[in-house]
This record gives structure tokens, C-alpha cells and sequence, in this order.
């Protein structure tokens, strides 16, 4: 007899986890790369930085 | 009894409209909304206005100022589809968009477009300088708003006005190179806006059922293919005239010269060829080969500026 309660709401096929997973690595690179971005600005413009002309 | 019934279906229908809906799209789904092809030639445009501008330029604000102006230009064709989601599911060229295939929502991808765009002119204006944030602003608004919302499907101009658009990459380049404007990038500017016509109407010509069916006024369609001809005929003169006039202007010098002589025989034989062959598969040849060429045509003019600052660049050290 099988005592596992069954899930509550929408259950993810291996497929739709597997593309979710994808996604969400893809939007942690993206948000890696700006901040590496960032920083790299940040230290090739030193004090420039904050001057940013129009 | 029949108001319950009522009830229950209204019911049963938010219910229907409510539960949550989970997103079959993959990563290459959203790599497609960026349109990469488009985006490969903003790319090379915009690296050839960015190199071709005077002074030096740290590299890592020169990779900086490219992918801002990358994702921007990802962003722009993301709204693009996400607009157009309806007449692309009717043309056989865009049905396998990720939107009318039913892999990302139209409202999926306008959040995705919006967030690039913010991220591209914020990061742009911050890390480089607001000329190019701004300019790089108004191209994205120029064409989700003045080319696909407006002109599009409105007028059988919509490519002569909305080729801005695609022409200012190498214009927001140079800004985010010098922080100012000059000549140059408006040649290159008008290169592009005179090129785009001949190669749309080029598309238009052979994919005129598409157009048609899915009711786009692209010229074609709404002045036949004999006006459409003589209009690429015209264009390509002009575009010619343009593209060479920078060397005896004492713009670009006479390798670009000379090349641009070259590549605009061959575009304006092409040209020709068009307007002269209007029936059968002869006509169908024609304008494909015009085509095709005339993004090889681009291509050519652009690397060659682009050979040149390299040359003159490590010039140097080697002699």
C-alpha cells in the first residue's frame, strides 16, 4: 500500500523541471556577467567612475 | 435554476483563465526573440562605427559598449515579436517564431524585452555615456513604437521610415566611442537607411503571398511588383551614389573607394536585372540573387572600413 501523501497543486514533469533549471542558469549567468561588468568598469575607470559626462 | 447554471459557468470559466500556466519554453526559445541574425549584423555595424571613431578606447568599455548596444538591438526584436505575434503565426517565414509556435507567451516576451531594454540603456548610459544610452533609447523606440506599432502595417513606407532604426547602431557605437557625434556615423547611417528599401522589397517580392495574407501594405502588395521594381531600381542608384560619395568627400579613403565602386556595380546590376525580368522563375531568380547580395553588399563595405582601422592599427608594429 502506498502511504505517500499525494502532491498538492501543479506537479512538474522531469522535462518541465529540467527546462526551468535551464532558465534559471541562464538568467544567473546573465546577472553574473553585469556584475563582472560592473566591477570591471568600476576598476578600469577608478574615481572616473562617477563622472559621466552627457 | 438557470441563473445557477449561469453562475457555475462564469465560474468555471475564470477558473480555466486563472490556473497558473507553466512555461514550456527553453533557452533557445529566448535566444530566438532576440532575432540573432538581425543582431550579428547590429554587431559588425556597430563595432565598424565604434573602432572607426577617432581616440583610444579601453577594451573593456569597448566589450561593454558593443553588448549594450547587442542586447538593446536583442531587446528592440523581442517587442518586435511580441507585437506581432499575430501576423507572424500567418507568414510561412515567422510561423516558427517561439510565439506562434506556442513556447513563449506574448506576455513572456514583452517583460523579456522590456527587461533587456531597461538593462542595455541604464548599463550603457551608466558604464559609458548618456549620448549613447540615449541614442541607443530612442533606436529601440523607434523601432518597437514608430516601425512595428505604427508604420508597419499602416503604410507601404514602413521600411523606408523604420530603416532608421537599423541604420543607428554605428551611429550609438561612435557616441559610446567619443561621447559626441560627427559625419562619419551619419554616412554610415545613411548607408544603411538607402540600403534597406532595395533589400526589403528584394523579400517583399519573392514573399509577397506572405506579406499578403497576413494584410502588411508592404510595397508589393499595395503597388504591385512592376512599381516595386522600378522603387528598388531607384533606391539601389541612390544607395550607390551614397555608399562612394565618402571617398571623394576625403571621408574614407580609396580602398573603400574603390570597393564601393566595385560592390555597387554588382548591386546595381542586379538592380537591373529586376526591373528587367518580370515573369516566371527568371523574375524569381533575379530579386533573391538581389538578395543575397545585397547583404553581401553590406557586409563588403563595412568589413573593408573595418580591415582598414585594423591596418592602420598594427601598421605600426610591424614596420
Amino acid at each position: 500500500m502506498d502511504n505517500q501523501p499525494k502532491p498538492d497543486g501543479i506537479v512538474l514533469t522531469e522535462a518541465q523541471k529540467k527546462r526551468r533549471r535551464e532558465r534559471s542558469i541562464a538568467i544567473a549567468l546573465a546577472l553574473g556577467v553585469l556584475v563582472v561588468l560592473f566591477f570591471a568598469v568600476t576598476m578600469v575607470k577608478g574615481p572616473a567612475v562617477l563622472t559621466r559626462p552627457m | 435554476m438557470r441563473e445557477v447554471g449561469l453562475i457555475l459557468s462564469v465560474l468555471d470559466h475564470n477558473a480555466i483563465e486563472l490556473s497558473p500556466r507553466i512555461s514550456e519554453a527553453e533557452v533557445a526559445d529566448y535566444i530566438a526573440l532576440l532575432k540573432p541574425r538581425v543582431m550579428s549584423l547590429v554587431v559588425f555595424t556597430a563595432m565598424v562605427g565604434f573602432f572607426l571613431a577617432p581616440g583610444h578606447v579601453h577594451p573593456v568599455l569597448a566589450i561593454t559598449s558593443i553588448l549594450c548596444i547587442a542586447v538593446g538591438g536583442g531587446a528592440s526584436g523581442a517587442l518586435n515579436m511580441w507585437y506581432e505575434g499575430d501576423i507572424d503565426a500567418l507568414m510561412s517565414r515567422t510561423a516558427n517564431r517561439p510565439i506562434p509556435r506556442g513556447r513563449v507567451t506574448r506576455p513572456e516576451a514583452l517583460a523579456f524585452g522590456m527587461t533587456l531594454a531597461f538593462f542595455s540603456v541604464m548599463t550603457l548610459g551608466i558604464l559609458v555615456n548618456w549620448l549613447a544610452g540615449a541614442l541607443l533609447a530612442f533606436t529601440i523606440f523607434f523601432y518597437v513604437v514608430v516601425y512595428t506599432m505604427w508604420l508597419k502595417r499602416w503604410t507601404a513606407q514602413n521600411i523606408v521610415i523604420g530603416g532608421a532604426a537599423g541604420a543607428l547602431p554605428p551611429v550609438v557605437a561612435w557616441a559610446a566611442a567619443t561621447g559626441s557625434l560627427s559625419v562619419e556615423p551619419i554616412l554610415l547611417f545613411l548607408i544603411i537607411f538607402f540600403w534597406t528599401p532595395p533589400h526589403f522589397w528584394a523579400l517583399a517580392l519573392f514573399r509577397n503571398d506572405d506579406y499578403t495574407r497576413a494584410g502588411v501594405p508592404m510595397l508589393p502588395v499595395v503597388a504591385g511588383p512592376d512599381a516595386t521594381r522600378l522603387q528598388i531600381l531607384l533606391y539601389t542608384v541612390v544607395l550607390v551614389a551614397i555608399a562612394v560619395a565618402p571617398w571623394p568627400l576625403g571621408y574614407f579613403d580609396a580602398v573603400y573607394g574603390i570597393a564601393s565602386l566595385i560592390l555597387g556595380a554588382g548591386m546595381l546590376g542586379l538592380a537591373i536585372n529586376v526591373y528587367r525580368r518580370r515573369h516566371g522563375s527568371a523574375a524569381l531568380r533575379a530579386t533573391r540573387k538581389l538578395f543575397a547580395f545585397s547583404i553581401l553588399y553590406l557586409f563588403g563595405l563595412f568589413a573593408i572600413l573595418l580591415l582598414e582601422v585594423v591596418a592602420r592599427a598594427i601598421a605600426p608594429l610591424i614596420w
